[in-house]
């Protein structure tokens, strides 16, 4: 499973998230009030995957498991979190 | 290539070709719907076919060409020249892609972002279309122009990260590339990973990314829908990133920014840079002043070229380097400094204008047309206007002239000095330039050579107008479209093809019921064919029509006394026929209004002679008849044999001369008090030049052999006795002018190479 969520209500993302974890990513941010996203797991983000989590408005926790999106993609993601 | 490629090629060139020419017909006539109608349907089909095989830059360009018309169609957009001029310029296009899809079976890498530059330059002459696209703004133009006309958000994405971009720019002077990719939004279902193919842009400097459209609140996103707008600045050259969006050209565009609109690094200032290319090649410039460096030239120049190619290299600048280094490699093998010197100097003069312009050369994609002159493959035209080119042909003449003036100088070296080591090294040098010459001299003529195709074109129509005014039923049908003539010749040619295709409509076809009744079908073919034949073209027109009559003929020449009587009945049929191009003859019974005032046939020898061409006609009654126009493929040139006669040069056009006889003089007879001799069966009169020329004549020895041209003209043969033949040239045959110009008996004159002026004769006029 490469989206989950943890007994702590966390969701996390492991492994190589593809396209087709956008959907039930989606569920799991709409039934999570306040919602957290750990990716430290993830070694691959798919676009669709990656759009879910921008319009939620969540910054994800840790540093992302995916290089590339570490670089690049988390400055991105956190200056849209603290703009809200 | 596969079939379906292979068609498309073939398809895709016909309606260019088509829509080309319907374009122009629509500029020149009224604007009719059924021309409109075609120009549509060309486009529509060429973009039909840019799907089929798959080219999605074509198509966008295609699909906005199409809009525009539909436009003009439906009548909310008038044509005008702009649209004429847009319109060819996409079809122009799409040529070339046509030919780069032939020779590597793809699009070049920044197809994509032509492509949506023509289509935003075709929506801009649509009025209320021009706003749908806000952002799209035809910046394909802007990249050149420098940092003050690039998009918003170019300079968006720059300022968010513009610490990020300083500390990531590389240690070297680079290309700088804006991406913006705003992918589908069903692209997720085509398998796409739009941020797979950000992962794979080199030398990222910055990235963003955002919704296209603000985003709703999570209970109403459809997770599959891709809304976003990703945002990119590279140091990597434009086209090795439109490779990577090869496949989405039509979601992406790639920008090239200058240099200096990103913000500076201090590690690395890059104006500074060429402030240093610049002292690199001065410093080079000072070394290679100085005078009288003959010791070490060689190393001198080497080391100077290399060190001022490596800093241009280092500046991103290879167009400049490669230029350096050919001009090094010239001065070496000229012992000359002069070249690099000069080619230094010109880039420094490059340099100093504007650093932005300089930078342009090697750091910006270049704009379409010049981008490619080096990578694509054949069949590149490039338009020069004619002027230019008959300046050039003329230097070219202008030259072989010089090069005859230095055979001449040579042969007197030779003379003078024969055997010695100045003479041998003239000689030596003197067929190096003869070669190079000859061959600059043909390379030249080549530019002026244009395919028969052009001249064909316009004949179509031509027998369509003039059967339908004589109701006759007649098709035309060409061969040889492909062979090259020189444009002067084609030029000539035209009026007398006209007449030819005139006359034969009017003259040989018949019309219907008198075909019927022949045993024909209604319809008559007239067939134009042009061959090359060694180094002549050779143009037939040909009917299929009543054919000539040579006892008609003979008739109407009785009648209108072109011959007297006597001479007439002496005639045999085929020289009879040839009657129909003497001045005067009209077989028509009643003056027309195609043809049949007398004039048409005895034009078309005057304009054949005056470009040293010949006509001649054969016909079966009945049958048809075919009129064969054999001609030079240049005039530019004449080859001459220049001849000694009384004490005097005269120059007498090779393609008159059918051979030159020595005869004894015990072959001469007397025949009717003027001297002949029998050459193979033949009786050939025998002319003194001296005589025809009223010069004294030399003291013939009586038993040594009499030197002879044998020439042929307009049916007749004579040998014109000389006392030498003295060269065989190339010249430039410049017709009589001023006082001379009524002077009968001369074809013009020619410069020799000591400056003397040659007469060249007019060989049918002074033949007996």
């Amino acid at each position: 499973m490469t989206v989950r969520r943890s007994d702590t209500g966390m969701v996390i993302l492991e492994g190589a998230c593809a396209v087709e974890d956008a959907e039930p990513l989606l569920q799991l941010l709409q039934e999570t009030p306040a919602p957290a996203v750990e990716w430290t797991t993830c070694s691959h983000l798919h676009t669709a995957v990656v759009q879910v989590i921008l319009a939620s408005g969540v910054v994800p926790m840790g540093p992302c498991g995916d290089a590339w999106v570490r670089q690049w993609l988390a400055p991105e993601l956190s200056q849209k979190g603290t703009r809200g | 290539m596969n079939a379906l490629q292979e068609q498309f090629v073939i398809e895709a060139r016909e309606l260019v070709r088509q829509a080309t020419d319907n374009l122009i017909a629509l500029e020149r006539d009224a604007a009719s719907p059924e021309r409109i109608d075609s120009v549509f349907r060309a486009f529509h089909t060429l973009k039909g076919a840019a799907g089929v095989v798959e080219l999605p830059a074509m198509s966008i360009m295609l699909h906005a060409a199409e809009d525009l018309l539909a436009g003009v169609r439906n009548g909310t957009r008038g044509l005008d020249a702009e649209i004429v001029d847009t319109a060819l310029a996409c079809l122009d296009q799409v040529s070339r892609w046509v030919d780069d899809f032939e020779a590597v079976r793809a699009l070049p890498s920044q197809a994509g972002e032509d492509g949506r530059a023509m289509a935003e330059r075709l929506r801009a002459l649509l009025p209320g279309r021009a706003g749908q696209q806000p952002g799209l703004t035809a910046q394909n133009s802007t990249t050149k122009t420098g940092g003050g006309s690039l998009p918003e958000w170019v300079f968006r994405l720059i300022a968010a990260e513009r610490d990020a971009v300083v500390s990531r720019m590389p240690e070297r002077p680079f290309v700088a590339t804006a991406i913006s990719y705003e992918p589908l939004a069903g692209c997720f279902y085509n398998g796409d990973d739009p941020l797979q193919l950000m992962r794979q842009v080199p030398g990222l400097l910055a990235f963003h990314i955002e919704p296209r459209e603000p985003f709703v609140a999570l209970e109403g996103i459809d997770p599959y829908a891709c809304n976003l707008r990703l945002q990119a600045l590279s140091a990597a050259d434009p086209n090795e990133i439109a490779a990577i969006f090869q496949l989405v050209p039509d979601q992406v565009r790639i920008i090239s920014i200058p240099l200096g609109t990103l913000p500076a690094s201090d590690a690395y200032p890059t104006l500074g840079d060429h402030a240093l290319i610049r002292k690199v090649i001065e410093a080079q410039c000072e070394l290679l002043r100085v005078p009288d460096r003959r010791q070490d030239f060689a190393g001198c120049v080497g080391a100077a070229a290399r060190a001022a190619e490596n800093a241009l290299r280092y500046g991103q600048l290879p167009h400049l380097a490669d230029t350096i280094r050919r001009a090094g490699a010239l001065a070496l093998a000229h012992r000359d400094a002069g070249p690099l010197l000069s080619a230094l100097e010109n880039t420094l003069v490059g340099f100093a204008g504007s650093p932005s312009t300089v930078v342009a050369d090697g750091g910006e994609r270049p704009d379409m047309a010049a981008a490619s002159t080096s990578t694509r493959p054949a069949d590149r035209v490039l338009r020069v206007s004619e002027a230019k080119i008959e300046d050039l042909v003329n230097l070219a003449g202008e030259l072989v002239v010089a090069r005859n003036a230095l055979a001449y100088s040579a042969r007197q070296v030779e003379l003078d000095l024969g055997g010695s080591e100045v003479a041998r090294s003239i000689q030596r040098d003197r067929d190096a330039i003869d070669r190079l010459v000859t061959e600059l001299h043909g390379t030249v003529l080549q530019l002026r050579m244009v395919p028969m195709a052009q001249l064909f074109g316009s004949f179509p129509r031509l027998i369509r107008d003039v059967a339908r005014q004589l109701d006759k039923n007649a098709a035309l049908v060409t061969h040889g479209e492909t062979t090259e003539v020189d444009k002067t010749i084609m030029d000539r040619l035209f009026e007398p093809m006209v007449h030819l295709v005139r006359n034969a409509l009017d003259h040989g076809v018949e019309g219907p019921e008198q075909r019927r009744a022949a045993g024909k079908t209604e319809n008559a073919t007239i067939s134009i064919a042009a061959s090359r034949v060694g180094d002549r073209l050779v143009v037939e027109v040909t009917d299929d029509g009543r054919g000539i009559d040579p006892a008609v003929v003979r008739r109407k020449a009785s009648e209108k006394q072109l011959l007297p009587p006597d001479k007439l009945s002496a005639l045999t049929d085929e020289e009879v026929v040839d009657l129909v191009f003497s001045a005067g003859f009209s077989t028509a019974s009643a003056v027309s209004d195609i043809s049949g005032r007398g004039i048409g046939m005895d034009v078309v020898r005057t304009a054949m002679d005056q470009i040293g061409g010949r006509v001649s006609l054969e016909s079966k009654v009945g049958i048809g008849t075919t009129v064969r126009l054999d001609l030079p493929l240049s005039i530019a040139m004449s080859r001459i044999m220049v001849v000694e006669a009384g004490g005097q040069l005269f120059g007498i056009a090779m393609d008159a001369v059918s051979e030159t006889v020595r005869v004894t003089p015990d072959r001469v007879s007397i025949i009717r008090s003027n001297e002949a001799f029998v050459l193979r069966d033949r009786v050939v009169p025998i002319v003194s030049l001296a005589e025809l020329m009223k010069l004294p004549g030399q003291k013939r020895n009586a038993t040594a052999a009499r030197l002879l041209v044998v020439m042929e003209a307009a049916g007749r043969i004579a040998a014109l006795e000389i006392d030498a033949i003295r060269d065989r040239l190339d010249v430039v045959l410049k017709p009589m002018q001023g006082l001379l110009a009524g002077a009968r008996g001369y074809a013009g004159t020619a410069l020799l190479g000591n400056g003397q002026v040659l007469l060249v004769l007019d060989v049918k006029e002074i033949l007996p």
